[in-house]
């Protein structure tokens, strides 16, 4: 039987952060978010009627009109989208939406809570993500080493293979110093993104003043071309909880959440059932109190001031920095904020000590990376791979090189969409950070997309731009009006004809883009016009002349 | 206790500066009359850093800082106006004019409604280049009486959303959708009059375009001569919000709030900031009326409708009793007319029974 406004209420109204779960629960019951609906959440929950409206907009799944919930949301992300998922979403008269995560699959369509995979309307079905291969280069593993074992997902499986002895041992030891200092010499840093010191981060929430403290795990991989976190959290979802837990222990944080992207409800499942058996065995717990949260369509929630936001019921821009999330984080006490790659690394580093850690990475580099590896590519999929690991390598030798027989790779994109695009000369680098970094370009949290040459890079970078133009928050001017802009000159709708003033006006936009946005997102998204100026400077003056 | 004074000082465009801890660099870039752009700033709002016009260089950080936003903390170096910073804020008014439809809005729009202009003239920012989609639909069938919702002007600063929160308490707007598609409403895109609004006016004044407008105000653009702003207090309630009153030659043509009255830092009611019709109102009596033995009402000095009040409240005191007689003062007298109204009732007739319409 479903449940009524004020049992609804009444279930999540005393949890922390209980706005996006009450609003997924009117969603889910009446299949869309009505007038009413609303009104009864902004009463019960104490937030102004106009706000909670405004902020129901913000978010691209939320629907407002009936059986919305329901209707088929097609991805069209750069991957999906040279697979056909424009043809496909014309057939299906489905809606579309951004890069959904699951590009080492065939086109994935969203339907209430359902994933469908198939790239034509006739061989649509729901299958589970794909398991990421065997390493391919042999290469011993930290994220991966156990995923692939039979019953992974099950408490007991996970535990068979070793899972939960290093929050044991870590309560048996009562070091949380300790702990962080191990952490800190594994040189691990953070998987999301950004790359800060996991150790620090950790010692500064323990040295923050201000309780409760707060464990996040970001889950919202929102990023195109990403899919890793998904997998890790389909396959090995109590490594996270082991991971979150550690967290916890070393900082003396009572409560967490895990932030989970609106297009992973397969994943939802897989972890609320691995949290109900964590809390049955004690690993969870009144000491702490894992939430699981589910986003509602918004990449900017993967930004950590906004996910914040998000989780209390605000408008979600990004917050101002500083202060940082360390010393004002959820409901402004002390939070850790990381990425799901970045928690699930440390009970291996743990049981195995900071020094086999680092000596995974290749030469002077410490460490693994995930990468979410796809399009043109024989084989897509994740790969844990060594830092410092040649691209080619991983391209040609880990993934059987281009899909197509003599094809050749024009370009890719690094950090999902956000490092902009390498091609020629540059796709000689290594897979770490200072290499990637000296090319204009950064490796993020590690999403790769492979073009081949039959690929039109102008309308690639005109649809990446599109989505940043999209997922822009509106908070600041020079991501707001800068991505609508660079987009219009890209797809040729607005801005110059004349080449030089159209290099111009786009060096001029992201140029100041680059330098004041108020976020991540807005600095990183004319990566994509200045690389596409850099490699295809052709391809730019037939777009002018035509 | 007194501090080392260089625990709190950093440079500032060269010089050593003191600071007190808790001011962000543009309020200490203020008090050295230092002149940093902004469009998203209202001193009396919290710093949002959406338009990031008062940016600058900040020695060891990688991108400049919004001033705004950013503490001053002892030892920083601060550069308010490096030439990158002022092409980014060049460039960065012009990405603004793109999507603004007009740039020369009438004065009598708002208080704030020469921001954008005043700032696109300083850096003579271009009109016409970035050009493309424009953002923002101006709510036409919103036909209250007051306030004009040109979103087409409209720059997405949320300096009315967090006005109406954080002055007003009222909530009654706030953004719509995201990104370009951003757009200022009411709950479910409704009417004000349907809304929380209290159409207090404080969007209006501190709208930094004009796309929000006081309509009452407008009805006098076309009206010549110059705009004349005189300081007054309200005349309704007992706060004592401070206004100037502006005037094209004889005739008031709106009100603005004193964003320096000191009690009310720039904030004003829906009676303070639009009910000024009555000053000049045709129906509005200019000489004394008596009525007479037939009935109606007669142009009269002075001396004799006093005569006949006076005679008046005598025969009710002579038949009633001195309690019969009940003063309510009018909330428009000032504070010297309200003493004399109080000594006339309880002097005069030796009756307590005094009373003011607004006991706020
Ligand atoms: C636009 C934007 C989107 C982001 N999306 C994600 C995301 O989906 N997942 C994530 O872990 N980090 C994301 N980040 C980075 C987070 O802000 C934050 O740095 C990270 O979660 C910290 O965790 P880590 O230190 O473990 O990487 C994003 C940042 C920006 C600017
Ligand atoms: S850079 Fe873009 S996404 Fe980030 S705060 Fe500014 S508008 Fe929002
Ligand atoms: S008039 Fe006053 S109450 Fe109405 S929207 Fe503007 S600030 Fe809010
Ligand atoms: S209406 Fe005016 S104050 Fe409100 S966001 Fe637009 S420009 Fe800013
Ligand atoms: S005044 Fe600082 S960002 Fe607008």
């Amino acid at each position: 039987m479903s449940m009524t406004d004020a049992q609804i209420l009444e279930r999540y109204a005393r949890e922390p952060a209980p706005l996006l779960p009450v609003l997924h629960a009117f969603h889910d019951r009446d299949g869309y978010l009505s007038e009413e609906a609303l009104r009864v959440v902004a009463d019960g929950l104490r937030i102004p009627i106009a706000d909670l409206f405004g902020t129901v907009t913000f978010y691209h799944h939320f629907s407002r009109k009936p059986g919305g919930l329901h209707g088929k949301r097609v991805c069209t992300g750069p991957v999906c989208c040279r697979k056909g998922a424009r043809e496909l979403a014309r057939s299906l008269g489905a809606e579309t939406m951004p890069c959904s995560g699951r590009c080492d699959d065939p086109i994935p369509v969203l339907e209430g809570h359902t994933t469908l995979i198939g790239n034509t309307v006739s061989d649509l079905v729901h299958k589970p993500s794909p398991l990421p291969a065997p390493n391919p280069g042999g290469y011993q593993e930290c994220v991966f080493a156990g995923i692939r074992e039979e019953g992974r997902a099950g408490l007991a499986g996970y535990r068979k293979g070793g899972g939960y002895r290093a929050l044991e041992k870590a309560l048996a030891e009562n070091d949380p110093e300790g702990l962080i200092r191990t952490v800190t010499e594994s040189k691990l840093a953070g998987r999301g993104g950004a790359g800060f010191p996991t150790g620090r981060k950790w010692q500064a929430v323990r040295d923050a003043p201000g309780e409760p403290k707060t464990i996040i795990c970001n889950a919202d991989e929102g990023e195109p071309g990403c899919f890793k976190d998904r997998a890790i959290m389909d396959y090995d979802p109590h490594a996270l909880i082991e991971g979150m837990a550690l967290a916890a222990f070393a900082t003396g944080a009572t409560r967490g959440f895990i932030y989970l992207r609106y297009e992973y409800p397969e994943t939802n499942d897989i972890l609320a059932a691995a949290i109900g058996e964590a809390e049955a065995a004690g690993y969870l717990g009144d000491h702490f109190k894992l939430y699981l949260r589910r986003g509602a369509g918004a990449y900017i929630c993967g930004e950590e001031g906004s996910l914040i936001n998000s989780l209390e019921g605000k408008h979600p821009f990004p917050r101002n920095r500083p202060p940082f999330p360390v010393t004002h984080g959820f409901e402004d006490k002390p939070t850790v904020v990381n990425n799901v790659e970045t928690l699930v690394s440390v009970p291996p580093i743990l049981r195995h000590g900071a020094a086999w850690y680092r000596d995974l990475g290749l030469g002077e580099h410490a460490g693994t990376k995930i990468i979410s590896l796809s399009g043109d590519v024989a084989r897509p999929g994740n790969y844990e791979a060594p830092f410092g690991l040649p691209l080619h390598t991983l391209l040609h030798d880990w993934a059987g090189g281009p899909a197509v027989e003599g094809g050749t790779i024009q370009a890719v994109t690094m950090a999902g969409l956000s490092g902009g695009f390498l091609a020629g000369d540059d796709l000689n680098v290594t897979l770490d950070e200072p290499c990637i970094r000296a090319r204009g370009s950064f490796l993020g949290a590690g999403g790769i997309m492979v073009f081949d040459s039959s690929r039109d890079m102008m309308a690639i970078a005109a649809e990446a731009m599109h989505f940043f133009a999209e997922e822009s928050c509106g908070k600041c001017f020079p991501c707001r009006i800068g991505t609508q802009r660079l987009t219009e000159r890209l797809t040729g709708a607005a801005g110059p004809r004349d080449k030089t003033a159209w290099l111009d006006e786009v060096a001029d936009l992201g140029s100041t883009m680059k330098a004041v946005s108020a976020c991540g997102l807005g600095i990183a998204a004319p990566l994509i016009t200045e690389s596409l100026v850099r490699y295809f400077p052709e391809r730019i003056e037939q777009h002018c002349a035509s | 206790m007194t501090k080392n004074p260089t625990e709190f000082s950093l440079t500032l465009d060269g010089k050593t500066v003191n600071f007190t801890p808790g001011e962000t660099l543009y309020e200490v870039a203020q008090r050295h009359q230092k002149d940093i752009p902004t469009l998203c700033y209202d001193p009396r709002l919290e710093s949002f850093g959406g338009c990031r016009l008062c940016v600058v260089r900040l020695e060891g950080a990688k991108n400049p800082v919004a001033s705004c936003t950013t503490r001053a903390e002892a030892g920083m170096v601060v550069h308010t106006s490096t030439p990158d910073i002022e092409t980014h804020r060049k460039t960065l008014l012009e990405m603004v004019l793109s999507e603004n439809r007009e740039l020369e809005v009438s004065p009598l729009r708002g208080y704030a409604s020469q921001e954008l202009t005043e700032l696109s003239e300083r850096y003579q920012a271009r009109t016409g280049r970035f050009e493309g989609k424009q953002s923002g639909e101006s709510r036409i069938d919103d036909t209250n009486p007051f306030i004009l919702r040109d979103y087409d002007l409209c720059i997405s600063c949320y300096r009315c959303v967090r006005v109406c929160a954080e002055e007003e308490g009222d909530y009654a707007i706030s953004v719509m959708n995201r990104g370009f598609e951003t757009q200022i409403t009411t709950e479910f895109g409704g009417l004000l009059k349907d809304s929380d609004c209290t159409f207090c006016g404080q969007c209006v004044q501190t709208c930094p375009t004009g796309a929000l407008a006081d309509k009452k105000a407008m009805r006098y653009s076309e009206t010549p001569g110059e705009i004349i702003k005189t300081r007054s207090i309200c005349t309704y309630c007992g706060v004592g919000c401070s206004v100037d009153i502006m005037t094209k030659g004889e005739q008031i043509v709106g009100l603005q709030p004193a964003m320096d009255g000191p009690a009310n830092e720039g904030a004003l009611c829906i009676k303070g900031q639009f009910a000024y019709d009555f000053v000049q109102h045709e129906d509005r009596l200019t000489t004394p009326l008596v009525r007479g033995d037939d009935g109606e009402l007669h142009e009269a000095t002075w001396e004799e409708a006093l005569d006949k009040a006076a005679d008046g409240f005598k025969r009710v005191m002579r038949i009633h009793g001195r309690h019969a007689v009940y003063g309510v003062a009018s909330g428009r007298t000032p504070i010297e007319g309200d003493y004399m109204m109080q000594r006339f009732i309880r002097a005069g007739f030796g009756t307590n029974y005094i009373d003011n319409c607004s006991r706020a």
